[in-house]
């Protein structure tokens, strides 16, 4: 029983990340409609960032030159992250995304790919091959529960990252912006004719997404300290079979579809042996979409798509 | 002035082109080493330069003068001096069956090649891969081009196809510690070769058949996510799989891919896919696309088509694995990934979709590219997707979209433009 | 237009009788490097380049390499080989056919030496891997060596090494089923450990795939079977994450390591977790005397980390090429000829004293190697703990 509530705890862990990856993405995939092959390295370069404004913080913290508290310094990261990375995911649409709106869709997505190689390269050209460690913003406490060991770091990062979703969730459904969002996501031709600019929404979705990214890279960071330019490209991929196995335009859909994905591939190790894991677990999922083809909360959608 | 030199090479055809061509490369073999050593060129240019310029920026003009002596002059003056009776023969020719033609055609072609390549062993070895990126990039066209799915499955289907061809010339033609003794004597081998890519295509078309069932039942992005897993799938179970090496891949493949092999099985793919997509079943192909409950409407068996159609692409795909696997003489699972996919998606968007025109100039700018831009070390990896970007913001759909290749139009005599005459 | 090309025919001609042939003409001598610039390893990359760069310096500093009294320049070609299989072929029959190097160092890892490794052979031309273990390399290539151990050499120190310092029965084994160089020595380990300790004495046999970041599944099963201690065959950017979430997960026994762990940036990626823990390696970075902590120290004030094992092979490879080279009695200028020269040259070094041990080539082209076994102290340090030799 230790054994496999240990493995439900190893699993929230994981799949937070997932989840929370998969919901940026997802932002960008359901009301875009756009895969954005970027968001992987977006990642990448968030958890970087979040690196440096840390490092730079503490730094400051331990010269003392202002005093913080380490919970500040946590918070002003997540923060200062986020708003430069939502400045990245801003540039990479206009860069990428915005010049293509009206062509076919997968070539967006190219776009975004090869947006994603300039990141990698860049932080490899800039950086060097060194991989860096994220800081040690949080005291990691190992708490043992009738047999079951939690860290406190373990607990914010769910915490944290369900959070984030809840927020997400009331921001799509209940502002005005996130109406707008999904006025966009349902018919992105009317849209323009009811007085809101496609591109306002489109650089607002990025941005969003890109924050998002932000706080995971962080989280990351925390949770998995070591980081390396190419740490962001199968995070990618992952979050967008997450995306859309949630279905298009459901958000809470990406969140749980990323939570599975981390609790497949958790317990598949823990039931098989793990050396048949991406098979088992990637097996899973076909089998999941050979009964749900629209995902767990997308509509069945027969309209032309733009290609 | 200008206009005039074009109308007057209007009226080259391609053979006097190849001519001229086939003169430029034999000129290479002949001269080149004196040349290159009179230019102080440490060697004989091999991609057209690239290396050495990016290398040394000071041996431009040296370069500069070797490419014009050896190639543009040669190829103009040539193919302008021959255009005559060059367009008398392909008239002559184009009268008869297209077939002759054609085979004389790429005769000439492959000869160019062949001397082109003599040169060195690098020069072959980049042919061979570009050839063989022509045909990945052509099946993937198939379906992310004409059937308008987007399927991140094809490194899957080569790493099948790869893994298939190499098991079976394994196990027949060379004696191998995973496989034991041949089974049957090596000189038959490069005659059953054929047998054995096509044995690697048809598994990878099995394949096929897992990601097809269950994507095809509804349209969208289903496809997408079913077929990134089956990659997925596909590394995973070879992986595991230790009689054929595992993780630490399966060498020794005995040499059968020579170029000569190489060149005819793309000709064949280019040949077989381009009559495919303009047969019923490509038209099919593109009704789905375009719009599907319209074609359905027409008696189109939509779930049909899309079936045969996958399965056709990774048939191909799996035949360039085979072909892979024997020039690179070795296969491992983590050539097939995430970055394998990349590459072959970045090809076909940037060539062109729904074109066999794009998707040979996407497979050789690319390979090329990638090869010519190496002296850049790290930064080949910002140039070559920064040129991508560009392109795909100008041109969306690729360099050359939605074009019909006819072989018709290539070979036939060219005409001298009414004015002149 | 006719009359042009006449002249340039004569005038090509002219050239042709008047050129020397000297001219243009290079007789340095080439090293070709195929190393993993980009992709998913590009520090193994990078500490290759900066050994190279350093040894240039060397060569640089000394006027050149010097054979039969005679100097030549010497010239470095860094290939990227980007960590796929097909790049490191296409880069070695580059550097062989149009840059007509004399020896190759690299590539490092298996799963680009394997197939390279052809290329060099069929092309006679000498190969050296610093750093792939896996015996398909050079079996059957004489023209390929390696500057390390192999792993059916390895698997049985770490082996021979827990049974006698700890006396445990109780193994588990925890490495990336995707990656050559693990599963290779993650199979030796469990041979070696088989047979000392009988059948089932490896308790859980667990992997993970590449570039994955979790292990907590895999940890809890390790956890769970009651194995006194485990195997991490893993590069040291991993062993970081394996050794902090194996204590979340209240694991507080000993991990023990291959040589992919020795690297000074394991100590600051994994902080206080490595301290007190063994590994064997090539060699031993602490209390290191001679050309070894000259080449740490150089390495250190140049590009400000001490190097990972990998620039020590790289290093230690280049320096064998150059003995090798050194010991001819004349290049003949004929690369065909030379390189058969430079093979037969290294073949028959004995007893080549380099920074990571003492080699004498096998005649497979595999050195005879001591393995030393080292404990990462308080300060982060590698020390020497015990040498095995074969």
């Amino acid at each position: 029983m230790t054994y496999f509530l240990q493995n439900v705890v190893n699993a929230l862990q994981w799949g937070s990340f997932y989840a929370l990856i998969a919901l940026g993405y997802s932002m960008v995939y359901s009301i875009l409609m756009l895969f954005n092959f970027a968001h992987g390295d977006i990642f990448m370069v968030g958890s970087y960032i979040g690196f440096g404004v840390a490092a730079a913080l503490v730094a400051l913290s331990a010269a003392g030159v202002v005093v913080l508290p380490s919970w500040l310094i946590f918070t002003l990261t997540i923060l200062v992250t986020m708003i430069l990375t939502a400045m990245l995911g801003m540039a990479v649409e206009r860069v990428g995304y915005r010049p293509l709106r009206d062509a076919p869709r997968a070539s967006a997505a190219i776009t975004g790919l090869m947006i994603g190689i300039i990141l990698e390269t860049g932080n490899l050209a800039i950086l060097g091959a060194r991989r860096v460690r994220f800081p040690d913003l949080i005291e990691s406490v190992t708490y043992e529960i009738g047999g079951v060991y939690v860290t406190n770091k373990k607990i914010m990062i769910v915490v944290v990252s369900l959070l984030f979703m809840v927020a997400m969730q009331y921001f799509v459904s209940k502002t005005k912006w996130g109406m707008a969002m999904r006025a966009m996501a349902y018919d992105y031709l009317v849209v323009p004719l009811m007085g809101v600019s496609i591109n306002s929404i489109a650089r607002l979705t990025f941005a969003i997404g890109s924050a998002l990214a932000a706080v995971a890279g962080i989280l990351y960071g925390i949770a998995y300290p070591v980081l390396d330019p190419y740490m962001g490209v199968l995070f990618g991929w992952k979050a967008f079979v997450a995306a859309i196995l949630g279905g298009r335009g459901s958000i809470m859909g990406a969140t749980l579809a990323g939570f599975l994905l981390g609790f497949i591939e958790i317990f598949v190790a823990m039931v098989f042996p793990s050396t048949l894991r991406d098979l088992i677990a990637y097996s899973i999922i076909l089998l999941i979409l050979v009964f749900r083809p629209h995902g767990f909360f997308g509509e069945p959608y027969s309209a032309k798509l733009r290609l | 002035m200008m206009r005039n030199m074009l109308n007057r090479f209007a009226e080259v055809p391609l053979a006097a082109w190849l001519i001229g061509a086939l003169c430029a490369v034999y000129l290479e073999q002949w001269v080149g080493d004196p040349l290159t050593e009179l230019l102080l060129l440490p060697k004989i240019p091999v991609l057209f330069g690239c290396l050495i310029v990016l290398k040394t920026p000071k041996l431009i003009p040296s370069t500069v003068v070797f490419l014009i002596l050896i190639y543009a002059v040669p190829i103009c003056v040539i193919a302008y001096a021959v255009r005559k009776p060059a367009n008398m023969i392909a008239a002559k020719l184009f009268s008869g069956p297209i077939w002759i033609s054609a085979i004389l055609h790429l005769g000439l072609l492959y000869l160019i090649l062949h001397i082109w390549s003599d040169i060195s062993a690098y020069r072959e070895l980049t042919l061979k891969f570009t050839l063989i990126a022509i045909i990945v990039t052509l099946s993937l066209n198939l379906i992310n081009g004409y059937m308008g799915e987007f399927s991140c499955s094809h490194p899957g289907f080569m790493a099948l196809g790869a893994y298939g061809a190499s098991v079976f010339s394994l196990v027949l033609f060379a004696d191998d510690k995973n496989f034991g003794e041949a089974l049957l004597p090596g000189i038959l081998g490069p005659f059953m070769f054929p047998l054995g890519l096509i044995f690697g295509g048809f598994i990878s078309a099995i394949g096929a058949l897992v990601v097809a069932i269950p994507s095809f039942r509804t349209r969208g992005d289903y496809l997408a996510i079913i077929s990134l897993a089956f990659t997925f799938i596909v590394k995973s179970l070879i992986e595991n799989l230790e009689f054929i090496g595992g993780p630490r891949g399966l060498g020794s493949q005995p040499d059968f891919s020579n170029l000569l092999v190489v060149f005819i099985w793309t000709v064949l793919c280019v040949w077989i896919i381009n009559n495919y997509v303009q047969s019923v079943y490509g038209k099919a192909t593109n009704a789905v696309r375009d719009d599907e409950i319209a074609a359905d409407a027409m008696t189109v068996d939509t779930r049909k088509t899309k079936m045969v159609t996958f399965m056709f692409a990774a048939f191909w795909a799996g035949v360039a694995g085979g072909l892979f696997a024997h020039v690179l003489r070795f296969v491992n699972p983590s050539t097939f990934g995430i970055q394998k996919l990349a590459e072959v998606l970045a090809m076909v968007y940037f060539g062109g979709l729904n074109s066999v025109y794009g998707s040979i100039v996407g497979a050789v700018s690319l390979s090329l590219l990638g090869e010519a831009l190496r002296p850049l070390e790290l930064f080949k990896w910002i140039i070559i997707p920064l040129l991508l970007i560009l392109v795909m913001i100008y041109r969306p759909t690729g360099l050359i979209a939605f074009k019909e290749f006819n072989i018709r139009n290539l070979i036939q005599p060219k005409h001298i433009p009414e004015d002149e005459v | 237009m006719r009359k042009g090309a006449v002249l340039i025919l004569l005038a090509v001609a002219v050239c042709m009788v008047f050129t020397p042939s000297a001219w243009g003409k290079n007789d340095a001598i080439k090293i070709g490097i195929n190393a993993p610039i980009t992709g998913d390893n590009p520090k193994v990359g990078e500490g290759s380049k900066y050994a190279a760069e350093m040894w240039l310096e060397d060569i640089k500093a000394a006027g050149g390499i010097s054979v039969g009294g005679k100097k030549y320049d010497v010239e470095v070609i860094i290939e990227d080989n980007e960590y796929k299989a097909e790049s490191a072929v296409r880069a070695n029959t580059k550097m062989i056919t149009e840059d007509e190097v004399m020896v190759i160092v690299g590539p490092q890892s298996s799963s680009q030496a394997i197939p390279a490794g052809d290329v060099a052979n069929n092309y006679e031309t000498p190969m050296i891997s610093p750093w792939s273990t896996n015996p398909d390399t050079t079996n059957d290539r004489p023209f390929v060596f390696r500057g390390c151990f192999l792993d059916p050499f390895q698997g049985p120190v770490i082996a021979n090494f827990v049974s006698d310092q700890f006396g445990f029965t109780k193994a588990a084994v925890l490495y990336d089923v995707a990656a050559d160089y693990p599963k290779g020595l993650a199979e030796e380990f469990k041979k070696a450990w088989e047979k000392k300790n009988g059948k089932g004495s490896v308790v859980a046999y667990e992997s993970f795939t590449t570039k994955d970041a979790d292990f907590s599944s895999q940890l809890t099963n390790i956890k769970r079977s009651g194995a006194e201690f485990f195997f991490a065959p893993q590069y040291y950017s991993e062993v970081a994450l394996i050794v902090q979430q194996a204590k979340e997960l209240g694991w507080d026994k000993p991990i023990v390591g291959s040589d992919a762990w020795a690297s000074a940036d394991l100590l600051k990626l994994c902080g206080k977790g490595c301290v007190g823990l063994y590994f064997s390696t090539h060699y031993a970075a602490k209390g290191a005397k001679g050309a070894t902590k000259a080449f740490i120290d150089r390495y250190n004030s140049k590009y400000g980390y001490v190097p990972d094992d990998v620039g020590a092979l790289t290093w230690d490879s280049l320096r064998i090429v150059q003995a090798a080279i050194e010991s001819l009695p004349k290049l003949t200028g004929k690369i065909k000829k030379d390189r058969k020269a430079v093979r037969d040259a290294m073949a028959s070094i004995r007893e080549f004293d380099g920074i990571t041990g003492k080699m004498t080539f096998t005649e497979n082209g595999d050195p005879i190697k001591c393995a030393v076994i080292v404990k990462i102290t308080e300060e982060g340090e590698f020390e020497f703990h015990q040498s095995v030799c074969p």
